[in-house]
């Protein structure tokens, strides 16, 4: 006769054997085989080959190595503030009380269920230097400031849209622009949490002659610091993994100005069949974001409110 | 509705769908070998592939092959012969060689001709009426066989080819006082009739660039070949960007940027439309002169079909001009059998009857291209959709026609032109200085290739 709670523990256990056999064989094994390869050159079609270090010695000295570095890094820390400041302005705007608030929440939340690969299409066109809309708005004003110039007799200040995707100065700012395309389910997360900030913080707020800006920073932020931390957590992430959209938009170009870790580490990988490499690379990625989530972390511990009880 | 309701319905549904929805591969007849093919063609290009599996299948009751189209089938497949599991045929390409050669990844077909190919020409010959095994090397132009015979050992076998050559817009030439039927043959004339071939509107922007060097943009290692040059010395595998003939190309490649502006040509060129749509740049009248393959006249077909084409072979250097023997880039799909294959005696049989002049014509004129067969049929030019498939044709025959760079750090050598054009072409330095960059890197890596190697006993690079 069993102990009670061992048929329900082993029931337990067949349950969820689904996913602990998927996450052992398709999470877990090759999370850890990579670990082994990053210390052996393996070119895939062969066994690999023990190393020791080299793999991650050679990124000291693998220039276009620093170059995807450097470029993940521009692009986060701009997408990445940017991002979420701009997730947090327009949450606070569609919970104000206003007709069609649906319809722009919707709006708003629609882009991020469009597939990567179709709003990459999309953008291309708009970034599109000769033909793209963006500039075509850019060339309109342009064209109104030199005319406003010339009436008042200054020089025309000449201001037209930049080749975007084509040009090494530009790119990455496109690149950059298109990340806020998809901030919907970051929004979504804080209307949530603003919407549970409760109303008597406000009334008191009011009562103590608050204005606006003030409330927003004394009673919402430290509100909804929970949620900016987990919105911020997500995006280092995301931002450290980017690779579909300047894979399609750019592949890297102009001159490796848009090459992403992730497209390096992918290319090593299965182009240049270095998988000992890419698996070393890999490692190195885990170790970067895991650092900034701790580093995120021991920065927010002063400025991130968890309610009691 | 109530619960039972429900779940019948769903039930129906499950039922309905594994009767009428979509099918798997089709079945193959009881008692064949199956073979399982890899290629990497889609659309128009699949569907041809898939038409000469058919005609196989129906010919013969002892083997079924069965076709599956897939993007990145160089990848699946390395992981797929890792893994111990690969199929029994694939298509790779002829550049795919040096990395798949060198790890042993497929077989070559020597051992496997020798040993089979006397009891498949005997099949051939009672089922089709031919006489002997197609893939002998007399059969083949020469460039065409060198592409797949690398070291002495035949590594697969060329099932179709392209080679590049300059494709111009006829309407165009007329329209700048230019003849039509004499197209630029040297980089002076071609320069020249570029001049001729440019157009601007009112505010000075590009209408039409008469010669654009990053349209179809596919080739950018490709320039200093025009001008005598190699990227890798074929004796000793090393890098050779920074060969003084190499050097000379990229100076003629900056001279447009140079001539017409660098902001103007890159803000130009970011108004191409795709490759395969009325939208391509010499189809939609944005460029008149290309490098291009032959296949492009698929794509005039199917967008433009009243579009008056010309195809030469891509002017040179008049230093190296010599109409006899066009230089010209060669590349090729191959056919191939991987390193642990099931039935490589039945995929051998498929890939000869690939060879026959028969399917390598038919092929060639559903994709377009030229034949990789030493003589035509005398049908073959009269049937191809490519009115100037001659001029293709004797490039692949030609003694200077030239393959990618057969080494196996050819991805890392690609990339770093790729990385690069755009310092050649905003004129950010000398064209000198940046194959000098191009060149430090490729030793780098070639020599990294070469340790590698070295530490498993294999082979150079």
């Amino acid at each position: 006769m069993s102990r009670p709670g061992t048929n329900e523990w082993r029931a337990g256990l067949a349950f969820v054997s689904p996913w602990i056999v998927g996450f052992g064989a398709f999470m877990a094994a090759p999370i850890l085989m990579s670990l082994y390869y990053s210390f052996t050159d393996y070119p895939i079609l062969e066994p690999p080959v023990w190393i020791g270090l080299d793999n991650y010695a050679r990124m000291f000295t693998d220039p276009v190595f620093w170059t995807t570095m450097v470029n993940t890094s521009i692009y986060a820390l701009f997408a990445i503030p940017v991002g979420t400041a701009l997730a947090l302005v327009v949450a606070w705007l569609l919970s104000q009380d206003v007709r069609g608030q649906v319809f722009f929440r919707s709006a708003v939340f629609l882009p991020s269920l469009v597939p990567l690969v179709a709003s990459a299409m999309i953008w291309l066109w708009l970034f599109n230097g000769e033909l793209g809309l963006i500039n075509a708005v850019l060339d309109q004003i342009g064209g109104a400031l030199d005319g406003a110039a010339r009436l008042v007799g200054l020089a025309e200040p000449g201001l037209r849209g930049p080749n975007w995707l084509g040009s090494k100065a530009w790119a990455m700012p496109a690149l950059i622009i298109m990340s806020f395309w998809s901030i919907g389910q970051a929004v979504v997360i804080y209307i949530a949490a603003l919407q549970d900030v409760p109303a008597t913080l406000y009334e008191a707020a009011d009562l103590d002659g608050m204005g606006p800006v003030t409330r927003f920073v004394h009673v919402t932020m430290p509100m909804i610091s929970p949620v900016i931390l987990f919105n911020v957590i997500m995006a280092i992430i995301a931002a450290w993994q980017v690779f579909a959209v300047p894979y399609i938009m750019t592949t890297g170009g102009p001159d490796r100005a848009t090459y992403f870790y992730t497209m390096y580490l992918y290319d090593n990988a299965f182009r240049y069949q270095q998988m000992g490499y890419a698996s070393a690379m890999a490692w190195v990625q885990l170790l970067i974001i895991l650092s900034l989530t701790g580093l995120t972390f021991v920065v927010s511990r002063r400025l991130v409110h968890y309610r009691a009880g | 509705m109530g619960r039972r309701g429900a779940i019948g319905l769903m039930a129906a549904g499950a039922v309905g769908y594994a009767l009428l929805g979509p099918k798997g591969a089709r079945q193959a007849p009881r008692g064949r070998v199956v073979i399982d093919y890899w290629e990497k063609w889609t659309g128009q290009e699949g569907l041809a592939m898939e038409r000469l599996v058919d005609a196989f299948n129906a010919s013969q009751d002892r083997i079924w092959v069965r076709y599956f189209s897939m993007a990145a089938v160089d990848q699946k497949a390395a992981i797929a012969i890792a893994a111990g599991d690969p199929p029994d045929l694939l298509g790779l390409w002829n550049f795919s060689i040096p990395s798949f050669s060198a790890t042993n990844a497929i077989q070559p077909l020597d051992g496997l001709i020798e040993a089979h190919g006397a009891a498949i020409a005997r099949r051939f010959a009672e089922r089709y009426g031919d006489r002997g095994f197609p893939i002998v090397a007399e059969r083949y132009a020469e460039p065409a066989w060198d592409l797949v015979n690398v070291g002495g050992r035949l590594w697969g076998v060329v099932n179709t080819c392209s080679s590049m050559a300059l494709v111009y817009d006829r309407g165009a030439f007329r329209a700048a006082g230019l003849d039509p039927d004499a197209p630029p043959r040297t980089i002076e004339e071609l320069d020249a009739a570029s001049e001729r071939l440019t157009t601007y509107d009112g505010a000075g922007k590009l209408v039409r660039a008469g010669f654009h060097h990053r349209e179809p943009g596919w080739w950018n290692w490709i320039w200093g070949y025009w001008f005598g040059g190699h990227l890798i010395d074929r004796d000793t595998g090393d890098p050779t960007a920074t060969d003084p003939r190499n050097v000379a190309g990229y100076e003629w490649v900056q001279g447009y940027p140079e001539r017409y502006g660098a902001s103007r040509l890159i803000s130009f060129q970011s108004g191409f439309g795709n490759y395969n749509s009325a939208q391509q740049p010499l189809l939609a009248g944005k460029v008149a002169m290309a490098l291009h393959g032959p296949f492009l006249a698929n794509v005039v077909k199917t967008f433009a079909p009243a579009f008056d084409y010309g195809s030469a072979p891509f002017p040179v250097a008049a230093s190296v001009y010599d109409p006899e023997a066009p230089i010209g880039l060669l590349e090729s799909d191959m056919l191939c059998i991987p390193a642990g294959a099931r039935h490589p005696e039945e995929a051998l049989e498929f890939i000869a009857f690939t060879q026959r002049t028969e399917s390598v014509e038919a092929l060639a004129i559903r994709h377009a291209k030229p034949s990789p067969l030493a003589r035509d049929s005398a049908e073959f030019e009269r049937r191809h959709p490519h009115r100037w498939i001659g001029v293709h044709n004797k490039i692949v025959r030609s003694a200077r026609a030239f393959p990618k760079p057969p080494t196996i750090v050819w991805p890392q050598y690609e990339d770093e032109f790729n990385a690069a054009i755009g310092a050649f072409w905003q004129l950010e330095r000398p064209a000198s200085e940046i194959l000098s960059s191009i060149q430090a890197r490729a030793e780098g890596f070639t020599e990294a290739a070469r340790r590698r190697r070295g530490k498993r006993g294999g082979a150079g690079t």
